[in-house]
């Protein structure tokens, strides 16, 4: 029975997500759960609310209406904040990583402040990250001196340096050429691969379909369809819903 | 011959002295004011309620207001209000570090807010506490910002320590009213007193040059 609630908390819940921008209503209620294991890829055109529900997720936006938690740790909850925050990590469109640190020390920050792991220990773990993403050689270089492809898969070392249960992705391949992009989206494949939860807000929907178990298309701050990968692309499943068929059509054309 | 009005080896220490009562006043002021300022900045990155407002506003007093009458104020105000004396030491390091504390603040409030919000964001999102951010990713970028007017600054305060020789501080420039007075040579006093002013000037603009090029060493393009 313990280990039955044990289960029933290893998961992100959304639960009637409401968020408001002034008069602009950016989500409309959203439910969603995504569970240790799966990853679930948000799809959606620009301003559907997709970036918005991950900074929901990890509290850098207030919500409006309902509930998300991390494990049972209401992100709406101050003190709580704090643990839901420890359990996810964020890898941002524009990396955001901090320019006037090297790459292992913008790796090493939160690890070390956070989770108080001796420096030594979070140098080493560190430098073995930027090994496995074929960085290795630019452990002390700036962020000024790397290239776009290079800076997120810093940034993704970083989020992964928190051994975060929930790897959270808010389009970190927008702001990359297609071959930087590739260069990330090897990492996440791997990623996926060694069974990392991942929620993944893009617009990669070729490669969203190679890696994602799970499907989620938001248009217009709703949820329109939560589907296993296969049957959203199925033509009876998701491409039944002439908003998701049109959104796939233009996503194929660019 | 020796004449009442030539000039002699002792004005030479004379002038060391004077200079060293600049300096030790300006560096004492400068210290006080970057202490006060910063901790005026910090308040106000907390955003704390009623104390925010009224140091900004306090600030902004001292910023457009005329040192010299702020100076007349302490010296000869506070006693005449509160019966409380001050020395002339005393009434310039309360004023000079007051008014130098105002502009580090403006100083110090634009470095922090050139700071995106995406880099406290993505430091917040991982759990590092307000202080935290501050201290490892606010703090050293806003630094290197601030340097560059902060030397501006430091540059010109330093020229105004010399409004006090007014209240009777026996600083640089009094010292060359001294000697203006008994060696009758205006000019050549004058540009004496005024060439040491100008080479600190430039050592102290000299080293925030270098500060900066060091705080900006990560910006710095060194190929790939």
């Amino acid at each position: 029975m313990l280990t039955l609630l044990g289960k029933v908390c290893d998961m992100i819940s959304a639960r009637g997500v409401h968020k408001s921008f002034g008069s602009a209503t950016v989500l409309d209620g959203i439910d969603l759960d995504v569970s240790v294991g799966e990853v679930v890829s948000i799809l959606g055109s620009s301003g559907s609310g997709k970036s918005t529900l991950i900074r929901c997720m990890n509290g850098l936006e207030r919500l409006d209406g309902g509930r998300i938690t991390i494990d049972d740790f209401d992100v709406s909850n101050p003190k709580q904040l704090a643990e839901a925050r420890k359990r996810s990590a964020t890898v941002f469109q524009l990396f955001n990583l901090y320019p006037h640190m090297t790459a292992v020390e913008n790796i090493t920050l939160a690890p070390i402040q956070v989770l108080k792991i001796p420096r030594a220990q979070a140098e080493a773990e560190a430098r073995a990250l930027l090994d496995s993403v074929g960085l290795g050689a630019r452990s002390d270089a700036y962020p000024a001196q790397l290239s776009g492809g290079q800076r997120q898969r810093v940034g993704i070392c970083r989020a992964l340096a928190m051994k975060p249960r929930y790897l959270l992705l808010d389009e970190i391949t927008s702001a990359l050429d297609p071959e930087m992009t590739a260069e990330v989206l090897n990492i996440l494949a791997q990623l996926a691969r060694t069974g990392t939860t991942m929620v993944f807000v893009t617009h990669e929907v070729e490669f969203a379909r190679t890696i994602s178990s799970r499907i989620v298309f938001l248009d217009k701050g709703r949820l329109v369809v939560d589907l296993p990968t296969n049957d959203f692309f199925a033509s009876g499943g998701g491409m039944a819903n002439p908003r998701i068929a049109q959104f796939l059509a233009k996503m194929r054309k660019d | 011959m020796m004449r009442y009005t030539s000039f002699t080896s002792y004005d030479f220490i004379l002038l060391a002295q004077g200079l060293g009562v600049s300096l030790a006043l300006f560096a004492v002021t400068t210290l006080i004011g970057l202490l006060i300022g910063t901790t005026w900045a910090i308040v106000r990155f907390y955003r704390v309620p009623v104390l925010t407002p009224l140091i900004t506003f306090f600030a902004e007093l001292l910023k457009n207001s005329p040192v010299l009458v702020q100076l007349f104020l302490v010296f000869f105000g506070l006693p005449a209000l509160a019966k409380i004396n001050v020395t002339p030491v005393e009434a310039a390091v309360i004023t000079l570090s007051g008014n130098t504390a105002a502009f580090i603040y403006v100083i110090a409030v634009s470095a922090i807010e050139s700071i995106g919000r995406d880099q406290i964001e993505s430091a917040r999102v991982f759990g590092l506490t307000r202080w935290q951010v501050l201290r490892h990713v606010v703090a050293p970028q806003a630094m290197a910002f601030a340097v560059g007017p902060l030397t501006g600054l430091l540059v010109n305060q330093l020229q105004v320590t010399s409004l006090i020789s007014v209240i009777g501080v026996v600083d640089l420039t009094k010292i060359g009213n001294i000697l203006n007075l008994r060696t009758l040579k205006p000019f050549i006093v004058w540009t004496i007193v005024g060439g040491l002013y100008y080479v600190t000037a430039k050592l102290i603009a000299l080293g925030g040059a270098r500060l900066e090029k060091r705080l900006r060493a990560h910006t710095a393009w060194k190929g790939l």
